[in-house]
């Protein structure tokens, strides 16, 4: 039993640090985030250089060959510094996708090309009308010769306008809402009826609403199995939310850390804010949810990275802990650094929102504390009673 | 980052799993086969878990202790009083001399002797260090001579000995001049007075002493220094109450009971809204077990508990609460039947005794509200 990281996980961590600290200033942020393209390619470059865009990918497809451990060490990191390049949508998002469901075509196609920066993907996976149902999926893939034709629009796509590859959920057959009958393609986005509607969203990323009018594409730009592709976007949505609380959890830790700082040195009622014990008791209780938050992301980590069963249960948990401890943390945060907390010069502002953007994002805590409370152990009634009752 | 067991730890899983599989005493046996169960414990060298090989305990690796709860909080265990095991012994074998290993240790390990705590007065109870009954030295410097109160005294009406904090000296600060003494509860001049608690239980009282005589021997370590080593067995008592893996049995309990609940033509546990209650519930208890389980690596790996110890007795005990409350809600209209007669599911009266009696748990051993004071000062530097 161990938590400490390896040598070589030291190194990961402490470069991604060191980036972190050199270059995402968040004025420098502040002015990447209005540029025409909203992140740096000059950054991106580095992320290749250094490894990075390779890291779950195995050494065979020409990845670093990392873990999920690697890439929660890798997130929590880049989350600390708000980065906007695409990470989450080409390495996570369309990286996971590939491990799990690409074809060896597909594969020899696309990975070599995200590990060296030169590709760029993402998955469309949201609709309008699903909320958070990744079996509810109204754009169809009608069968048309040898190949599909797909029609329909895809919501809140991570970083579609930058990506050179869009893998898209359709639905080959079946009702919209049925679970089995979708299938996931690889489309080309300079495809022909590929259009886009890009916005940035609250946390200075970019998106995008994402309509495919009649787009041809192939019947080998299938990913996974046909008409079985909802457990391939099931396992996307996994390592996706474990990587997002990893991000999640690195920015907890600065909220509580910043907001102890900033009430230590400022002064009310000829006090230091942090000398009054209501908000004493309040730094004690974010400090104890972010490490809560922690403890689920190892447990929920690990167990996933040794394939164990219960995985799925403990992402559910995962997820609704870190959307209800983010809302107490970032709220706190806020509220403690009174009118300073509501303005964009200080980061702790930021992470507030890009927690609240996370929550949104694969199902909110109340989904997932449905989801979690369905696949709940109910053990067998033994029928005996409880010879100590007070436990 | 790796949490398996290794091949010997998986061996010695096995091995306390066979052990309780051949010699716990099951259901109504749990009380009248104690003697049996206490005896193998013994000879199998289990007895006293916490306590350091030099006094006979196995020495075992924190990742052993580990795997002793994890295993042993799926069954039901004959209690053992903690008092003088758990919370007495680890400052006696530290403090006291050799003497009074010899006098008191034997009977605390075989549970001969039934000990009690004298901490808390009236006038102290969070602020402990404010605590006013006196301990006089004779002129003869002989014994002390103590006049005063104790309260919240656990057991104190069946217990023989109590260990108890008495002021030697207001000079200077109140955490000095703090004595650590021992002594017998039939002495003349100690009065014990029930209090009961809300349900009518007799589990506490309070203790008045007057001119109680104590023979200097029965002092651990120096006059004035007993505060130094209480603070001491303040630790060993929040690391017992946080009982994260009984929480773990008892919420799997919980699912079993709501099982017998009729709600019309079916049962509570079909009901959405309580079963989402028991997944909060239950979400919090996996993120509390890794807690405790980083802390225990910790300990592996530095010999100290790292920061998030500090939540275990604030969670562990806000957990035993949140459980206790929803069996409280589970027994529904017959969670309100008192006294012998039994009406409504089994269970049902012992839900609201345990909701009742399961309050002090975030009062007592340094109550939630200090407990975040502690994570402030210590974790958060403030």
């Amino acid at each position: 039993m161990d938590f400490n990281l390896t040598e070589e996980q030291s190194l990961l961590k402490d470069s991604v640090e060191k980036f972190i600290g050199d270059n995402y200033d968040l004025n420098d942020r502040r002015k990447l985030a209005q540029s025409t393209l909203g992140y740096s390619e000059d950054f991106w470059k580095q992320y290749a250089d250094l490894g990075w865009l390779g890291l779950p990918f195995s050494e065979s497809e020409g990845g670093f060959g990392g873990d999920l451990i690697d890439t929660m060490i890798m997130m929590e990191e880049l989350g600390k510094g708000l980065i906007l390049e695409p990470y989450y949508a080409s390495v996570i998002l369309a990286g996971a996708a590939l491990r799990n469901g690409g074809t060896a075509e597909q594969k020899d196609k696309l990975i070599g090309g995200i590990v060296s920066g030169d590709i760029k993907a993402t998955v469309a996976y949201s609709e309008e009308q699903a909320r958070f149902n990744l079996n509810d999926v109204a754009t169809t893939a009608e069968k048309s010769g040898d190949g599909y034709v797909i029609s329909g629009t895809k919501s809140v796509v991570a970083n579609a306008e930058t990506a050179d590859f869009i893998i898209v959920a359709a639905r080959t057959s079946g009702e919209r809402a049925d679970a089995k009958g979708i299938t996931l393609f690889v489309v080309d986005a300079k495809s022909e009826g590929v259009s886009l509607a890009n916005y940035p969203t609250v946390d200075a990323l970019r998106a995008s609403e994402v309509t495919f009018a009649n787009v041809k594409v192939s019947a080998s730009d299938i990913m996974g199995e046909l008409d079985n592709g909802l457990g391939l976007l099931e396992e996307i949505r996994d390592e996706a939310i474990l990587a997002l609380c990893a991000e999640a959890v690195g920015g907890m830790d600065l909220l509580y850390k910043d907001t102890v700082d900033y009430c230590k040195q400022r002064e009310q009622f000829g006090h230091a804010l942090s000398d009054f014990q209501t908000l004493k008791h309040r730094f004690s209780e974010m400090f104890i949810e972010a490490e809560q938050c922690r403890s689920l992301l190892y447990r929920a980590t690990l167990e996933k990275n040794n394939g164990s069963a219960d995985s799925r249960k403990l992402i559910h948990a995962l997820k609704y802990k870190v959307g209800k401890a983010g809302r107490f943390i970032g709220q706190g945060a806020v509220q403690s650094h009174g009118g300073m907390g509501v303005t964009e010069e200080l980061r702790i502002g930021h992470y507030f929102i890009r927690l609240a953007v996370i929550d949104s994002m694969f199902g909110n805590f109340d989904y997932h504390l449905d989801q979690y409370t369905e696949l709940m152990t109910i053990p067998d009634d033994k029928g005996e009673e409880d010879s100590m009752p007070f436990m | 980052m790796d949490i398996s067991l290794n091949k010997e730890e998986l061996a010695f899983e096995k091995e306390v799993e066979d052990f309780l599989a051949e010699h716990l005493p099951r259901g109504h046996e749990m009380w009248t086969k104690r003697a049996e169960w206490f005896a193998a414990l013994k000879e199998k060298g289990w007895d006293v878990i916490n306590w350091p090989k030099e006094f006979g305990g196995p020495d075992w690796s924190p990742t052993q202790h580990y795997i002793w709860d994890k295993v042993s909080c799926k069954e039901v265990l004959p209690p053992v009083m903690p008092f003088g095991q758990v919370m007495l012994a680890p400052v006696l074998m530290k403090y006291g001399n050799k003497e009074q290993h010899e006098r008191f240790l034997p009977d605390i390990r075989d549970n001969k002797s039934m000990w009690c705590q004298g901490y808390s007065e009236p006038g102290a109870g969070s602020d402990l260090a404010s605590l006013k009954c006196k301990a006089d030295l004779t002129e003869d410097g002989k014994h002390y001579i103590i006049n005063g109160t104790k309260i919240w005294t656990t057991m104190g009406h069946v217990a023989n000995w109590i260990f108890c904090l008495t002021r030697t000296s207001s000079d200077g600060p109140k955490q000095e001049g703090i004595t650590f003494l021992l002594f017998d509860m039939k002495s003349p001049g100690v009065e014990v007075k029930p209090i009961f608690t809300l349900g009518g239980s007799h589990h506490v009282n309070q203790v008045f002493f007057t001119d109680v005589k104590v023979p200097v021997e029965n002092r651990i370590g120096e006059e004035g220094k007993g505060w130094t080593y209480a603070k001491g067995l303040l630790q060993h008592e929040r690391k017992g109450i946080a009982g994260i893996s009984r929480c773990v049995y008892a919420l799997d309990k919980l699912k079993e009971k709501a099982q017998r609940v009729p709600v019309g033509d079916s049962t509570l546990i079909q009901d959405q809204g309580f079963k989402k209650k028991i997944a909060v519930a239950e979400i919090e208890l996996l993120a509390l077990e890794f807690t405790e389980l980083r802390s225990l690596a910790d300990m592996v790996n530095s010999g100290s508990p790292g920061s998030q110890s500090s939540i275990l007795k604030l969670k562990g005990t806000e957990m035993q609460q949140t459980i206790q409350e929803l069996t409280l809600e589970a027994g529904g209209i017959y969670a309100t039947p008192w006294g012998n007669k039994k009406f409504g599911p089994k269970f049902s009266k012992g839900g609201m005794e345990g909701y009742l009696n399961g309050r002090p748990a975030t009062i007592y051993g340094g109550c939630s509200e200090v407990q975040k004071d502690v994570i402030a000062k210590r974790v958060l530097g403030l």
